[in-house]
């Protein structure tokens, strides 16, 4: 790292395609083609009903994603709190307005895409909480009275989706939030307390949880528990990636995932398709494809030069992972059914907005990598 | 803060924040490296190592499991009268893939269904863009006839299936809209909330929501054999489920008819209550809206014309509006005067039309005055002057304390949800609500029923039925079989209670009480009750002078809400009446009328039973 780097006053300007990263929007752009191919399979062959929207939710996200790009990160850093804060705001008012509207408490209509703000305020927490640590000095970040507003800033969002009956989205939420704590250099000892602590409660979080949940983590444990009810998910994934051997039956030729055997092949099974058709050799690529996402995130990481960028760029990069793995652990029978998309091949609006968005943010920063801020 | 920074110093720091940063991006790096390893590992394990077990597999995989929602129950009134099944919804769907020849198909098919040129390139062209797999509809609700044309026709039209979906029935409509409410299709949400068993429709509102577990019943399982194409070769097993439980209401369906259509015009509620048990025999909302087409879906232009609707046909009055009681109140500021000894019933108070308090003049309905009133004649001619006094008297904290006896404030139990509570105001509710200490001018203005106190209809139900039967409180009760729980004693002196049914008694049936035009006389039995019109705006002195204006010459949200409370028989008292309607004018004009009718029309009826004319 060079120490002889001068910011100048126009460092954040931005012209046209100046400073970004062109390899990892295509990174991102070849696996939003890859959900747009296997939704069509999906589909039996047909780009109605899911692969047009995927495609065109993907051209409208990396154009936010460059708009998003184009920010000064002056802005970002500025408006964290104010970002988190607005994101909070509208999750609270699609609460309330939920009930109005009936039935759809979590959606926000917007035309072409319903928005779930639970899913955004994910990003929102990552810049609310690397703005807080920015603002502290290293030697303090585990000093006690520094572990409030960092616990707030996770656990009032959490707190604010746990109400509404979704898991997925409320788990990889306080996953992100902790990840980011982790990469900020919270004590060991901290990581230790907590992980005793969830221990010690989940008896209460078992009490809690719907009873479609518990049959999820009980089926879990033994599929065969219940082999065509909630265990056939899982029974049938395995068998759709399972018969698609070492190179698959080709694209748009499978058979178990068409056959609707598998209700959410569209959404958070749509890798049991891609494996099936694609099959070993294809599968393998794929998880280079996301493994090469992931590299570049944590390259750029480390080259940010705040503990600002860096912690936003992690935390984003650390999100990502979470939901790559834990949807395709889900699908391989490795993880309870718990409702996580695959980023950008899952079909869903808001999944493939945020995380485009997240992406437009680390452009942001990588492009401004000269801009340097104080901290403590 | 933001800045270019260049000096050394910060430098030192921030070289530390990096060796952390990347010590700790490392051990999560390190760990995202095994977990990516794992799954590459579990992926050559299933699609390596095991790939011939699950290719053998997937041949096998040919059964085919299907859910089938089950036929939601029914609900009846208290005589086993359907209000609300289900009817056989005759679809026909096309799977493209079955086809064949699709053109030929379609063609065939749109000639026995009567379609339009554009009916039919509207087929052709769905049946080519969509999955070739998945079943389309074709046509909903046709008629028995072209759907047994289509069935009889079927060895010609490959890949054409005929369907028999449900559909939510309402025979009454609109009479029954709130209570029995309406359901919806199933969304997402409902998913989560209820599980993932299909339903052909979920409760939205009323019954229908709020007994959506019992009604629902328990999905049924189809086994079919399926070849490698999805194409359904045999049914290997069939589980019907468990269909949907029927429930048995209190209501009578013909009461309820004859209510909602004497409500026509009027915006309200009507109940009906049995004061023993507190059976509901007629629970009825004005405007209604017809479920029927609530449950088929409505477009959001008409459901937030519904919404915003200035009557809000949407709401059950009968649970959720809550009024001043007005006049109808009296009987119990009356009994707390009477047990509390601040009054004897045979003292007179002068009612000149007009009472000073404090600086401030607090009218009596009638200008003129009613002179000296004692008990029973205030009660019966609803002199406001007598309560002013007695209210006084007896200060907010008695009026309060027998409020709450009453049970009022309080939900009263009913087994649909949403109810509100009313407002039982008192110098706790006024310092927590307002920040202010409690003014005598409020409990005078308590003591006729108006001011901050509120209650619901179906509480003014409940609190009428307690005076009728004894001093009992009833849990109003809407399903038959839910059991009965005794009811709680007020602890009234039997004497006073006697003394206000004799002045409700009069009230109906004296020359000079308020409700005298409403008197019934029906095989010996007669109505009492009392009359309230609630005062929704404010009059000033200026108006006072020049005269106060007519409730037919203000807008309709200006006019006094006109209210009426009862039960009949007047000895032997069966049947608590309440009947609210908003902005209705005077209580002996309007609300008391359609009481007398609904309750005329149940004794009538009643009599029809005993004389063994009708069933």
């Amino acid at each position: 790292m060079s120490l002889n780097t001068t910011g100048s006053a126009r460092e954040g300007a931005f012209v046209f395609g100046q400073g970004l990263n062109w390899f990892l929007i295509l990174t991102v752009f070849l696996l939003g083609l890859v959900g747009v191919g296997t939704l069509y399979s999906a589909a039996g062959g047909s780009f109605d009903p899911w692969a047009w929207r995927h495609g065109v939710r993907l051209i409208i996200g990396i154009f936010l994603m460059l708009a998003v790009a184009a920010l000064d990160v002056r802005v970002l850093y500025n408006g964290a709190y104010f970002i988190f804060g607005g994101l909070l705001l509208l999750l609270l008012s699609v609460q309330l307005f939920g009930d109005v509207t009936m039935g759809a408490k979590r959606w926000l209509d917007l035309g072409i895409v319903t928005v779930q703000p639970s899913e955004f305020i994910r990003l929102g927490m990552i810049l609310a909480l690397a703005r807080f640590y920015q603002s502290i000095h290293q030697d303090v970040v585990s000093h006690f009275q520094n572990l409030f507003v960092p616990a707030l800033i996770i656990l009032v969002p959490v707190m604010l989706i746990i109400n509404q009956p979704d898991l997925g989205t409320t788990i990889m939420l306080a996953v992100s939030g902790i990840g980011v704590l982790f990469l900020a250099g919270l004590n060991w000892r901290y990581f230790a307390v907590g992980a005793v602590a969830i221990v010690a409660t989940v008896p209460l979080v078992w009490q809690r949880l719907f009873d479609y949940q518990k049959e999820r983590v009980l089926v879990f444990l033994n599929p065969e528990r219940d082999p065509l009810g909630a265990g056939y998910h899982i029974i049938q994934s395995k068998i759709g990636i399972g018969s698609g051997g070492m190179f698959g039956k080709g694209f748009s030729e499978g058979t178990q995932s068409r056959l609707n055997f598998l209700p959410e092949k569209h959404t958070d099974f749509v890798f049991t398709i891609y494996a099936e058709e694609m099959g070993f050799v294809g599968s393998v690529l794929l998880l280079v494809l996301f493994v090469l996402l992931l590299v570049q995130l944590a390259f750029i990481a480390n080259q940010m030069r705040s503990q600002f960028a860096r912690l936003v760029v992690a935390g984003i990069g650390f999100s990502l992972f979470v939901y790559i793995f834990i949807n395709l652990a889900m699908v391989m029978g490795l993880a309870p059914v718990v409702g996580v998309p695959l980023p950008f091949i899952s079909y869903g609006g808001t999944s493939m907005l945020t995380f485009l968005i997240s992406i437009g943010v680390v452009l942001s920063l990588e492009r401004q990598v000269r801009v340097e801020m104080s901290r403590g | 803060m933001l800045k270019n920074r260049s000096r050394p110093e910060v430098m030192a720091g921030f070289e530390d924040d990096a060796t952390t940063f990347t010590r700790r991006g490392l051990v999560l790096g390190v760990s995202q490296v095994a977990l990516f390893s794992l799954l590459a590992g579990r992926l050559q394990y299933l699609q390596v190592a095991r790939s011939d077990l699950y290719a053998t597999l997937a041949e096998d995989n040919r059964v085919n499991v299907r859910l089938m929602a089950p036929p939601r129950g029914n609900i009846f009134d208290r005589n086993k009268v359907k209000l609300a099944d289900n009817d056989q919804d005759f679809q026909v769907v096309l799977i493209p893939e079955q086809a064949g020849d699709l053109d030929a198909t379609v063609e065939k098919l749109s000639r026995l269904l009567g379609f339009s040129d554009r009916q039919k390139k509207d087929l052709l062209r769905r049946a080519r863009r969509g999955p070739k797999f998945r079943p389309l509809t074709v046509a909903e609700n046709l008629s028995w006839e072209t759907f047994s044309q289509v069935n009889l026709n079927l060895p010609f039209l490959a890949g054409v299936q005929p369907r028999v979906g449900d559909r939510r029935i309402y025979s009454y409509g609109d009479a029954t809209a709130h209570t029995v409410g309406y359901v919806g299709t199933q969304t997402q949400r409902d998913i989560e909330v209820h599980g993932n068993a299909p339903a052909n429709m979920v409760g939205r509102s009323g019954i229908e929501r709020y007994f959506e577990a019992a009604l629902r019943g328990e999905a049924g399982v189809r086994h079919v054999e399926v070849n490698v194409h999805g194409r359904t070769v045999r049914e290997l097993a069939f589980d019907p489920g468990q269909p949907g439980a029927d429930i048995e209401l209190t209501l009578d369906i013909d009461l309820q008819k004859f209510a909602h259509e004497r409500m026509a015009g009027h915006s309200g509620s009507a109940i009906v209550m049995d004061t023993q048990t507190g059976d509901l025999l007629c629970m009825v909302s004005t405007p209604a809206f017809d479920p029927n087409m609530l449950s088929q879906g409505v477009d959001a232009k008409s459901w937030n014309e519904m919404v915003g609707h200035e009557r809000k046909p949407l709401m059950n009055k009968v649970l959720r509006g809550q009024y001043s009681p007005g006049s109808t109140f009296k009987m119990l500021v009356g009994l707390a005067a009477l047990e509390t000894k601040v009054i004897t019933p045979d003292e007179p108070i002068e009612c000149t039309g007009m009472y000073s308090f404090g600086g401030e003049d607090f009218h009596c309905w009638k200008d003129e005055g009613h002179g000296p009133m004692r008990f029973e004649e205030a009660i019966a001619e609803s002199c406001d002057t007598y309560f002013y006094e007695i209210a006084r008297r007896l200060g907010i904290d008695n009026i309060e304390k027998m409020a709450r006896r009453f049970n009022l404030g309080q939900p009263t139990g009913i087994e649909i949800g949403g109810e509100k509570t009313g407002i039982v105001p008192g110098r706790d509710w006024k310092r927590a609500n307002y920040d202010a200490g409690w003014r005598t001018g409020e409990t005078l203005i308590t003591g006729i029923g108006q001011g901050f106190l509120l209650l619901t209809p179906l509480q003014m139900a409940v609190m009428t039925a307690s005076l009728a039967n004894g001093g009992l409180i009833v849990r109003p009760r809407l399903i038959k079989n839910t059991e009965l729980v005794s009811p709680v004693p007020i602890g009234l002196d039997p004497q006073h209670l006697a003394l206000v049914n004799r002045a409700m008694y009069k009230t109906v049936n004296r020359p000079k009480g308020t409700a005298y035009d409403s008197s019934i006389l029906i095989n010996g039995n007669r109505m009492s009750g009392k009359t309230g019109t609630v005062q929704v705006r404010r009059i000033s002195k200026d108006e006072r002078e020049s005269g106060v204006l007519a409730n037919k010459d203000l807008d309709w949200h200006l006019r006094d809400h006109s209210l009426f409370v009862g039960y009949a028989p007047h000895n032997n008292p069966r049947y608590a009446v309440a009947i609210v309607i908003e902005h209705g004018g005077g209580g002996a004009y309007v609300a008391a009328p359609i009481a007398r009718d609904i309750m005329a029309e149940l004794l009538r009826n009643e009599d029809r039973v005993r004389r063994g004319e009708i069933s």
